[in-house]
């Protein structure tokens, strides 16, 4: 099943009809497709010529991507970021190109500009607390239709110099997004990283009510704030190169 | 981020410049903490949004302010019910107002807020009013492309010969070069130039541009940083500045890597060796030659995947490792086992292509190798003959062996479209083997009375010629799951012998007599294997799969050993045929069987049978006697494995398995390559069964950097094939015959731990393992059970602190438990001990001194007395040379102390061995090593 299929129940609120006030969205659900190019990361991995002749002989052996689904519920106050439907890659990936924090649940409060998230770094479970950090974004005149929204592109850097490409729609209300990612004046519907190989895009957005108890930030972890998190993660992954420096990332963002 | 502060600091506008104009220092340093962005006269932004259509105010409109030099949004807000909005306290200054309405034309123009700035009136109209503009958008749009990818075709701009891709660059439009190799791209300095997407060259982008010919480029695609087309090419984009990829031509992506080692030293010790993989396109050629009098007689693990043959990998993907399926190979990868002293020559070359978009792929291999090996060794061994009596054996033996071989693989694959794939594989080798030994053995039985003496000499010449070819064949279905499978194995083998046996025997009881056997044996053996399977995988439900198989396997076995005696002629005519025998051995087998397979996300388990019918022909084609024998067999297997967690996981796993016997085992002939053992085949022998069990659980923790592993298993065997010795009391002459006997085993077991110490940066590791058989054979009739225990404890702790030094100690200790039922007096249990001791630690001038010292500890006991401790400590001293460090100046020593033995001693049936042999002992050596490389695209 590579090829998306994008359910739009979106048409409904497509801006085909001649009244002046659009629909717009403050609750509901989408699920985003998060697909992580390995051929690539593994490339971008490696270190001589030596290591080029080991990935010709595994290229054609391991999955080209890396798919999984994660679920954004939302309301006007608040979002919440957790792993979807299970998908199984065929064949499976192997465990050192996947890395850590690939299940992340991610909760925000967009009135107390808090932010929740429980992510597992190999053999630990850390539920990281903090505010939300704030991003720069560079608004850019492109749009492209992401599961039947009309996206508008922004950029950013973060984490000091990551690169990062976002598509948002302003036709839902809420300045969320896929993993820690919002601070749009819309949804952020695609999302990509190239440093981390890894794009989210939207493949289903349903508009329903969604009741408060439905969005509760995660409690298991070990607590920390995102400076001891970084410290932590930096100290144990020192020693790894460029995965490490990729480890990091994934466990950041 | 600033927010906050401002709301605390500023009021209102006209409450802060009065504030500032009486406090304006002290502000200023609280500003200075505040950040300076604060620093700045407030103002406003008010408005209202509305649709000029019919007039309407347009809630839930998004109004943005961007940032005017870079277009970063600074603060955005929605319009309220009556198309009203506010956003206070926003820095004076420069700004970009964009305003967006679902289905409607954008709003964008540049402002400057001050805190005077009057409302504005935003009126949107809807696109459908704007058909007209629908072009302008567009074109519009075709100029904000230039933040895109911009590509060149190189071949497009015509350049004199000889042009490097400086020179292409300066004609490209928008890019420009200075005299100092500069680049800018659409007005920004250039800061990376990538080759393929990689950073071949660091940083200076000049590197590339003035070493690379214009001729290999492709494409030159200029990125600008606003671009995602990074995201859909992988090509590293986080990079603040505009970045030039030279994309090149396929055939223009060679190079090459290599390492050459000379090494010459005393003792007669030299070892000298060239790798070299080149590649080209899509290409590859890779050789070696290797000639070393120091035990190095091919290629490392590493070594094997740079400039060995290419090897296909297989995927685990439960298990997510890659491996490589070993085949079994008498004279190895490494083929020298450590006894002797070795003189060994090998070459190899190495082909691999590619094309067809990748699709199909050929690779070709040739190998020679050459070893020659000369030893000396002196084996002392204990017979349990019976409950009360026992022989001793000495024995001297010396050797000269001389092993070729040429070989010769050739691999294609074709992946005929994503569903289809084929493989051929065909591979074959011819050796020659040549060796002269001579024995001097002497018996003795309990009494310390002489017995025996025996003086003997083998010299055999021969060949051996092997092949084996293979065709699979493998399709997927739509249906995931869904697959099939057909593999089709053509294998046989050829020796060919000629055997001189010497031997002159004097028998001391009860009186003095000799005697001589003088023969010429020629023996050859052929073996074919033909084997066709076909597999088949059907998705029952979800996660559920069914596979089913069926094979066909025969297995034709002919040995025909003929035995001369030297006639009065001096000539070898007169045929032995106590010692000459023609045998056919054939097994036909039909198996086939299901098995059902779960595959969950951390469980998955599988269990299934095969069925196999195996028909054995067995004809002795001297005397035309033809036995059948049919045997009806199950093939059960199991598993089970959990992943708790992406680094935790437990595996179970069983199988039922059969052996045949060997043509040597069952093929009635008396084998007199030495009198004194003389070996005969039982064609009665019966197939054995063999359940195999094993356990293994894992648990890595990736951050604190430990491990904890543990494994069990074993084996039972039924029917299993052992040895029937008779040994004469009063000659120490044995007959040994092949029987079968229920009840042998082996069981192993054993855990570890590995952890890092953070604190001290010291790694550690220990363990514990154990290993316990049961072997039961028979000695004059009589049942003989031995029973081994071997438990052992491992330490290990290292540091390393990289480019300064590495220093570890390691332990090993056995305790080793031997028990024979007919002589439960012997006590031969005694400890082993190994230390190690390593050390590489760099020093200042590029110097690099490293050492190894292993100590081994084997405690003597009654029967293995001599002292056999052994200090080995090998060393070298290096020097770095040459730019960037590829080559070393290298001092070693081999083996400081001069104590190094070859030593083995075993325990197994009735027999207690202890073995001493010649071997590389101490030498030193002066040697020169250089890697060498050189990168694609560079002249």
């Amino acid at each position: 099943m590579k090829t998306l299929k994008f359910i739009v129940i979106v048409i409904l609120f497509c801006p085909l009809f001649s009244y002046s006030q659009a629909i717009f969205i403050e609750s509901g659900k989408i699920e985003f497709e998060k697909k992580v190019n390995l051929l690539n990361q593994i490339k971008s991995e490696m270190d001589n010529d030596r290591d080029k002749t080991w990935f010709e002989m595994i290229r054609k052996m391991i999955p080209s991507e890396n798919i999984s689904y994660f679920d954004l519920t939302f309301n006007k106050g608040a979002t919440l970021y957790k792993p979807g439907k299970e998908y199984t890659n065929s064949p499976k990936p192997p465990a050192w190109t996947v890395g850590p924090a690939t299940e992340n649940i991610v909760y925000s409060n967009y009135n107390t500009q808090e932010q929740v998230s429980e992510k597992e770094v190999f053999e630990n479970t850390f539920l990281m607390k903090d505010s939300i950090h704030p991003v720069e974004w560079k608004m850019m005149n492109e749009t492209r239709n992401i599961a039947g929204f009309t996206c508008r592109k922004a950029v950013a850097k973060v984490l000091d110099s990551v690169y990062v490409i976002a598509f948002f729609t302003e036709q839902i209300v809420v300045t969320g997004g896929p993993e820690s990612f919002g601070g749009l004046p819309g949804m952020i519907l695609g999302l990509a990283i190239p440093k981390l190989h890894t794009t989210w895009y939207a493949t289903k957005v349903e508009m329903k009510p969604i009741k408060e108890a439905e969005i509760v930030a995660p409690k298991k972890g070990k607590k920390y704030n995102f400076i001891q998190l970084k410290e932590q993660l930096k100290q144990s992954l020192k020693d790894w190169g460029k995965e490490g420096g990729r480890n990091l990332l994934q466990a950041l963002i | 981020m600033h927010i906050a502060n401002k709301s605390v600091l500023v009021i209102t506008d006209k409450f802060y410049t009065k504030f500032l104009n009486k406090y304006k220092s002290i502000i200023f340093i609280l500003l200075l903490f505040q950040g300076m962005s604060s620093f700045a006269q407030q103002s406003k932004l008010e408005g209202n949004v509305s649709d000029t259509g019919n007039k309407q105010p347009l809630f839930n409109a998004t109004i943005c302010l961007l940032r005017q030099k870079d277009s970063v949004l600074t603060r955005f807000i929605r319009s309220d019910h009556n198309g009203n909005f506010t956003i206070n306290n926003i820095a004076e200054g420069d700004y970009v107002l964009q305003v967006y309405y679902p289905s409607f034309a954008d709003f964008s123009d540049k402002i400057s807020l001050n805190a005077s700035s009057p409302p504005f009136k935003i009126a949107l109209r809807a696109k459908s009013t704007l058909l007209a503009d629908i072009t302008l958008v567009s074109k519009l749009a075709a100029i904000r492309l230039k933040g895109d990818t911009l590509e060149y075709k190189a071949d497009s701009f015509k350049l004199k010969d000889g042009a490097m891709v400086e020179d292409l660059l300066k004609r490209l439009p928008g890019i420009q070069v200075d005299k100092d190799g500069k680049i800018t791209a659409m007005g920004e300095s250039v800061q990376k130039v990538l080759v393929d997407g990689e950073e071949f060259f660091g940083d200076d982008p000049t590197i590339a541009t003035k070493n690379i010919q214009a001729d290999a480029i492709d494409k030159v695609q200029v990125f600008d940083k606003k671009s995602d087309q990074a995201t859909f090419t992988g090509i590293d984009d986080g990079v603040k500045n505009k970045t030039i990829n030279l994309k090149l031509k396929d055939d223009k992506k060679k190079g090459y890597f290599g390492k050459l080692e000379l090494g010459g030293g005393t003792d007669d010790k030299w070892s000298n060796s060239l790798m070299l993989n080149k590649f080209k396109g899509k290409s590859k050629f890779s050789g070696y030659g290797i000639m070393s009098s120091t035990g190095k007689t091919g290629l490392n693990w590493k070594e094997n995947g740079q400039y060995g043959e290419t090897k296909n990998l297989d995927y685990n993907e439960d298990y997510g490792y890659f491996y490589s399926d070993y085949e079994h190979d008498d004279f190895g990868g490494s083929n020298y086992d450590g006894e002797g002293l070795p003189r060994n020559w090998a070459a190899g070359v190495n082909y691999s292509r590619k094309w067809d978009d990748d699709k199909q792929n050929i690779n070709g291999c040739y190998l020679y190798k050459k070893l020659l090996t000369e030893s000396n060794s002196n084996t002392y061994t204990k017979y349990i003959v019976d409950t009360n009596s026992t022989l001793n054996t000495y024995e001297n033996k010396t050797t000269f062996n001389n092993r070729s071989r040429n070989s010769l693989n050739a691999t294609y694959d074709w992946m005929i479209d994503s569903s289809v794939s084929i493989k051929l594989t065909a591979k074959g080798y011819a050796d020659n083997n040549e060796s002269n030994t001579s024995y001097n053995k002497n018996i003795t039985n309990q009494l310390n009375q002489q017995v025996t003496q025996s003086k003997r000499t083998n010299n055999i010449n021969g060949t051996s010629d092997n092949y084996k070819s293979s065709l699979l064949i493998k399709k997927k279905f739509k249906k995931q799951g869904r697959t099939i499978s057909f593999n089709l194995d053509i294998a046989g083998n050829n020796t060919a012998s000629d055997n001189y046996l010497y031997e002159h025997d004097t028998y001391y009881l009860p009186t003095t007599n000799d005697s001589i056997t003088d023969q010429l044996k020629n023996n050859h053996t052929t073996t074919q294997i033909i084997t066709g399977k076909i597999v088949y995988t059907e998705p029952l439900i979800k996660k559920v799969f069914m596979e089913l198989n069926y094979s066909m396997n025969e297995n034709k076995n002919n040995s025909e050993i003929k035995s001369f005696d030297k006639g009065a002629s001096g000539k070898y005519d007169n045929e032995n045929s106590l010692y000459s025998n023609h045998y056919q051995f054939d097994v036909f087998t039909n198996s086939g069987g299901v098995t059902l397979k779960y595959s969950g996300k951390k469980t998955s388990f599988y269990f299934g049978s095969n069925i196999a019918n195996t028909h054995f022909t067995q004809e002795d084609l001297v005397t035309t006697n033809t036995t059948e024998r049919y045997y009806f067999n199950l093939f059960p297997k199991a598993g089970f494995s959990h992943k708790f967690s992406q680094f935790k996981g437990i595996n179970i796993n069983y199988n039922g398995s059969t052996k045949q016997p060997t043509i040597t085992q069952i093929q009635p002939l008396r084998n007199n390559n030495d009198q004194l053992t003389i070996m005969i085949g039982n064609p009665l022998l019966q197939q054995e069964f063999k359940h195999n069990i094993n356990l293994n659980y894992n648990s890595y923790k990736v951050m604190s950097e430990s491990n904890i592993y543990l494994y069990s298993g074993g084996t039972i065997t039924s029917n299993a094939i052992v040895t029937n010795n008779t040994t004469l009391v009063d000659s120490g002459k044995t007959t040994i015959q092949y029987t079968n006997v229920n009840g042998n085993y082996n069981a192993y077991g054993g855990m570890g731990y590995y952890c890092k110490i953070k604190k001290l940066d010291i790694r550690c590791s220990s363990g514990i393992d154990f290993n316990a058989s049961r072997y039961i054979s028979f000695v004059n009739s009589k049942k003989n059970i031995t029973d081994n225990y071997t438990p052992g404890l491992r330490l290990w702790i290292g540091k390393e602190k990289e480019k300064k030094y590495n220093i570890s100690y390691g332990c090993r200790l056995n305790y080793n438990i031997s028990a024979s039922s007919l002589q439960p007096g012997i006590n031969n249990n005694y400890w082993t001990q190994v230390h190690n001791f390593d050390m590489n630690i760099t020093l200042p001038w590029k110097l690099e001194i490293n050492q190894e010292i292993e100590y081994t500890i084997r405690q003597k006991t009654a029967l293995y007395n001599k002292n056999n401790n052994v200090v080995l400590w090998n060393a070298y001293i290096g020097r770095k040379i040459l730019k960037d460090n590829k080559g070393m100046i290298k001092l070693s020593a081999n083996d400081l102390l001069n104590q190094n033995i070859g030593y083995n001693r075993y325990v197994n049936n009735s027999t207690i061995t202890e073995n001493n042999y010649q071997t590389i002992a101490r030498y030193f050596q002066v040697s020169f090593l250089w890697n060498f490389s050189k990168t694609p695209g560079s002249k």
